[in-house]
């Protein structure tokens, strides 16, 4: 080992050892010719005779870098030197090259940044492969499509108590918190969350502490813990906050601690508090709303907790049919259930970077071997002066790898400025504890790509250069090598490469942008324009019961409707692609079935008005209004689809239904409403049951008001009147419909707007490609074109001429991507809609586009050609 | 690839330089040079391209230990000195190189004896 460090260290201090030696020898040759003049010779002489004798001094010094650093280290440095010198010789080349890899490699660095942080970092949590997710799974009877489920507290409880598997098991759910009594009132979203939440993340606290056994007790304080973001924008930042009392729902709370934004497990929420149950609330076993997170012992694993939650879950399924029978337990690894629904298209994204990157190989591989060829005759003086193909091959490589690494250096500082901007728009799709960084792991991986990226895209022109026979060069003069139809050949290889990786980009482009098209044409059942969506709580007339709380919903509405410009106004608990409560019915006339085992679907509670004011058409029967309230007979509606499956031959009207988690009370069928989109606009469901909130007015409802005029413009107003009724109503995130079925399809439309952005990014670089090789083969081919021009040849033969030598691998490199599409057209099928991946109106399009690009890409090349004077090229011949 | 007869030449020049310096202490590179060519009775020449290059290589290996001096010129110059490692090293190049010598010697005298 110490040689190798001793060499390493004279490597660095060559100058100064160069200086010594050159010392040390003057020394010698001083003593040698001293000595020879003391045996009688003259000065000059002595000194000749003494040169003569230990060699020169530049023999010596070449001889003593040898001996003393590595000579392949050395070589490498005066490559890298020499190699920028040549770059920085052209610069408009090395530009080129540059942004190129730039792009290619930037692309891929950001998209790496955010498959790192979301996909391959564990979470920022002590232990994170002993994180779960505890689901239900639901009986597939009632729930077709739905493998997991949210939890009722009474078998979370279960499972809690009798399993041995997990050290903490803590449910939560969302809890809205209105903050009164700190000027305008604000709401928060809440969590509450069972005691042992934060000791099954293992996450400290910022400042004071977070929950713990002992804070649920009704008997102690009502305790809450801060969002970092809320505490920093809500009260200043102050740690001076810990056991200050804040008025939450008309309730003092005690803030306790404060909790760090990296750590917060889901993005929306800004403070917890303790998940407090009455008896009841605790026997809840047959609905199914909260959910559950567990750490596991040290010595269990994920097989032996879903044995374990299997077995309890079918014990509970014996002890409670009728809540139970048919609800499953699965257990995930929590990272995994986080990115599940992001990681397709994560995924598809890193493939089409790295498409994107090849491309840029491809095409630096072509510049470089223009350039090589041009280099010829100097390459050809090297090997005939001694240099062997080793040398010339690594000098090749090595400025190949230069501008890699200077494009990977260009590309990562502009992934870092994109990446805040990729992330925004993926918005609440990224959980809150993955931060998107640019980190040492994605430095690595980007420098090695880089690195490949330099060799990959060095050694084709590095071989192609080194194969000829450099007298062959020196002889036929500089710049004319490369006429060989092998050259050609790799050329055009790497061109129809280009394109058709650029086209396969593109297909995948087009078929999203033709599932957003899909997506955006799909009838929801409403007409969504002109409507603002604001969400209200029942606030302090929760207290007063379900009969103030419908009073208070009402009021609103009609305080609303004063407002000038309000066209029309109602409610409805959640809108429509929001989500929403979905309940078991017990149809009359059916035999009595328990909860468990009954059909599920949607059940909406809504406002009188709300089917006009939305302009869904009642199909048969009445709409609901003023009078369907509490005490008065209860009363449904149902979707025109659930009426066919549930009364297939009859009409519904009359019927009755009992929704057993609401009341065990049957209500009549007074209407049939036409059909909604109840989940997602992908997802055909839409039996839905609509109940009067005159009768059922909940804690939370969407007020949906109809303007005539723009509906945002009426915000203002709109609040007055809400606050008319209520000063101490907080009004937050006012959308439109439109906004929120736009929401609704984020993920499709990021996942295009990226997609497609690489995708055009994919189609310059492989326009460039075609350009860079045509105008190449232009400059080659000037003598030809030239003699051609002389014989008669016409501008249109000319450009026809360079036009379809140019159009030829783009066509080749058409079919293979076609082909490539076709084949890896599975890869979309979780993120296409209403198009097949093999849509002809895609793949034609794409094809027309990519023709159109690379007959452009042409037509410069071939205009320079028609400017070729023959008698020029003639006589440069 | 480095040519074969001054590779012959390094293994016996790094032993010699050894030698020199273990006899006669610290030593500048030229009367190094003139000792080995005194030794070898001006039979060996010493060329600079290959002393200084050795004395380079014994010093990375850590066997001699160079440190600045002032030559009977007063000139600044280096003074190599064999170092304790250098010392061990000499020892087993010694015993290897009798032992090389003698193998060579007894299958001369063996050719000799055959014919």
């Amino acid at each position: 080992m110490r040689p190798f460090f001793s060499r390493v260290l004279s490597l660095v201090r060559r100058r100064t050892l160069d200086r010594e030696l050159a010392e040390e020898m003057d020394v010698h040759l001083e003593l040698a010719t001293k000595e020879l003049v003391a045996r009688g010779l003259p000065p000059a002489e002595a000194r000749r005779a003494a040169l003569r004798r230990f060699g020169g001094q530049t023999q010596v010094a070449e001889a003593y870098r040898e001996r003393g650093g590595f000579s392949f280290l050395e070589s490498v440095w005066r490559d890298v030197r020499h190699g920028g010198r040549l770059l920085l010789k052209s610069p408009g080349f090395t530009a080129t090259a540059i942004a190129i890899l730039a792009l290619g490699i930037g692309a891929n660095a950001a998209i790496f940044s955010l498959v790192n942080a979301v996909v391959l970092r564990p979470l920022p949590y002590p232990e994170p492969s002993r994180l779960v997710r505890v689901w239900h799974t639901p009986p597939q009877e009632q729930f077709r499509g739905r493998p997991t489920f949210a939890v009722s507290p009474a078998n979370y409880l279960d499972w809690r108590a009798q399993s041995t598997t997990f050290e903490h098991m803590a449910m939560y759910g969302f809890r809205g918190a209105v903050s009164t009594g700190r000027g305008e009132p604000e709401v928060f979203i809440g969590a509450a969350v069972t005691e042992e939440y934060f000791q099954v993340l293992g996450a400290p606290a910022l400042v004071g502490r977070l929950l713990e056994p002992g804070d649920a007790d009704p008997a102690r304080a009502h305790v809450v813990v801060l969002h970092e973001r809320l505490w920093r924008n809500r009260f200043g930042g102050d740690p001076a906050i810990v056991g200050q009392n804040i008025r939450l729902n008309g309730e003092p709370y005690t803030v306790v601690g404060v909790l760090a934004a990296r750590l917060t497990l889901e993005p929306d929420f800004e403070l917890w508090m303790p998940l407090a149950w009455t008896p009841q609330e605790r026997a809840v076993r047959g609905n199914h709303n909260y959910l559950v997170i567990g750490r596991l012992r040290r010595d269990a694993n994920l097989q032996q907790a879903q044995a374990e939650l299997t077995t309890i879950s079918q014990r509970l399924e014996q002890l409670y049919p009728a809540d139970d029978k048919g609800w499953g337990a699965l257990v995930r690894p929590l990272h995994d259930d986080m990115v599940q629904d992001v990681r397709p298209a994560l995924l598809m994204l890193l493939g089409a970077v790295a498409c994107v990157l090849l491309i840029a190989c491809a095409n630096l591989a072509n510049l470089l071997l223009a350039r090589a060829l041009g280099r010829a005759r100097e390459i050809a003086v090297r090997t005939a002066i001694g240099a062997n193909r080793g040398r010339i091959v690594q000098q090749l490589l090595i400025e190949s790898t230069m501008l890699s690494m200077a494009g990977g250096i260009v590309g990562v500082i502009a992934a870092t400025w994109t990446i805040g901007a990729i992330v925004q728009s993926f918005g609440a799709m990224l959980p809150g504890a993955f931060d998107v960084v640019v980190d040492a792991r994605v430095l690595m991986v980007t420098a090695f790509a880089a690195l490949a990226t330099g060799i990959v895209s060095g050694v084709a022109p590095a071989w192609r250069m080194t194969r000829g026979d450099a007298g062959d060069a020196l002889k036929q003069g500089m710049g004319r090598a490369g006429t060989h139809t092998g050259e050609r050949r790799v050329r055009n290889v790497l061109v129809s490469a280009e394109v058709a990786l650029a086209l396969m980009l593109l297909v995948g482009a087009g078929l999203l942008i033709r599932t957003l098209g899909q997506l955006r044409a799909v009838d929801v059942g409403i007409d969504p324009r002109n409507i603002l969506a604001l969400r209200l709580g029942a606030g302090r007339t929760t207290a007063g019961g379900p009969e103030a709380a419908a009073r208070f919903f009402a009021d609103v509405i009609r305080q609303i409707k004063t407002v000038p410009g309000v066209e029309s106004a109602a409610a409805i608990d959640s809108v429509p692609l929001t989500g929403g409560s979905t309940q078991p019915i017990a149809i009359e006339g059916e035999p009595a079935r328990p909860l468990s085992e009954q059909p599920e679907l949607a059940v909406r509670r809504i406002a009188a008005g709300y089917l006009a004011t939305v302009r869904m058409r009642v199909v048969a029967g009445r709409d609901f209004n003023e009078g369907d309230v509490i005490g008065r007979p209860l009363v449904a509606v149902v979707s025109a689809s659930a009426a066919r499956r549930f009364w297939p031959n009859d009409s519904p009207i009359g019927k009755h239904v009992t929704l057993g988690l609401m009341s065990n009370d049957p209500r009549e069928v007074v209407g049939v409403v036409s059909d909604v989109k109840v989940r997602a606009l992908n997802d055909d469901d839409t039996q839905a049951v609509y109940v009067p909130i005159g009768q059922i007015p909940g804690p939370f409802n969407t007020i949906v008001v109809r303007t005539r005029v723009e509906p945002r413009a009426l915000l203002p107003s709109i609040s007055r009147a809400i606050h008319d009724i209520d000063p101490d109503q907080p009004i937050r995130g006012p959308q439109t419909l439109d906004e929120v079925i736009g929401e609704s399809i984020n993920q499709q439309r990021f996942a295009m707007r990226l997609l497609t952005g690489f995708a055009a990014l994919a189609l310059l670089l492989a326009a460039i490609g075609i350009y860079g090789v045509l105008s190449y083969t232009v400059r080659q081919r000037v003598q030809e074109i030239g003699v051609r021009m002389a014989l008669g040849a016409a501008a249109t033969d000319v450009v026809r001429m360079v036009v379809s030598e140019g159009l030829r691998p783009t066509t080749v490199g058409l079919a293979i991507g076609v082909l490539g599409s076709m084949a890896f057209g599975r890869v979309l099928s979780t993120l296409v809609f209403g198009v097949t991946p093999r849509d002809a109106v895609t793949f034609g399009a794409v094809i027309v586009i990519v023709l159109v690009v690379g007959a452009v890409a042409c037509l410069l090349p071939a205009y320079r050609a028609t400017r070729v004077d023959p008698l020029q090229a003639l006589r440069a011949e | 690839m480095p040519s074969d007869k001054t590779d012959v030449l390094h293994g016996t020049l790094d032993l010699m330089i050894l030698k020199t310096l273990d006899a006669m202490g610290a030593l500048h590179g030229y009367a190094i040079a003139r000792r080995i060519e005194q030794v070898s009775s001006d039979q060996l020449a010493i060329n600079q391209g290959t002393l200084y290059p050795a004395l380079l290589k014994l010093q990375h290996h850590g066997w001699i230990a160079a440190k600045w001096g002032e030559s009977e010129t007063g000139r600044r110059v280096k003074f190599y000195a064999i170092t304790r490692s250098g010392r061990k090293q000499l020892e087993t190049e010694e015993a290897e190189w009798q032992r090389a010598a003698g193998i060579v010697a007894r299958f001369f005298k063996l050719s000799k004896e055959l014919p």
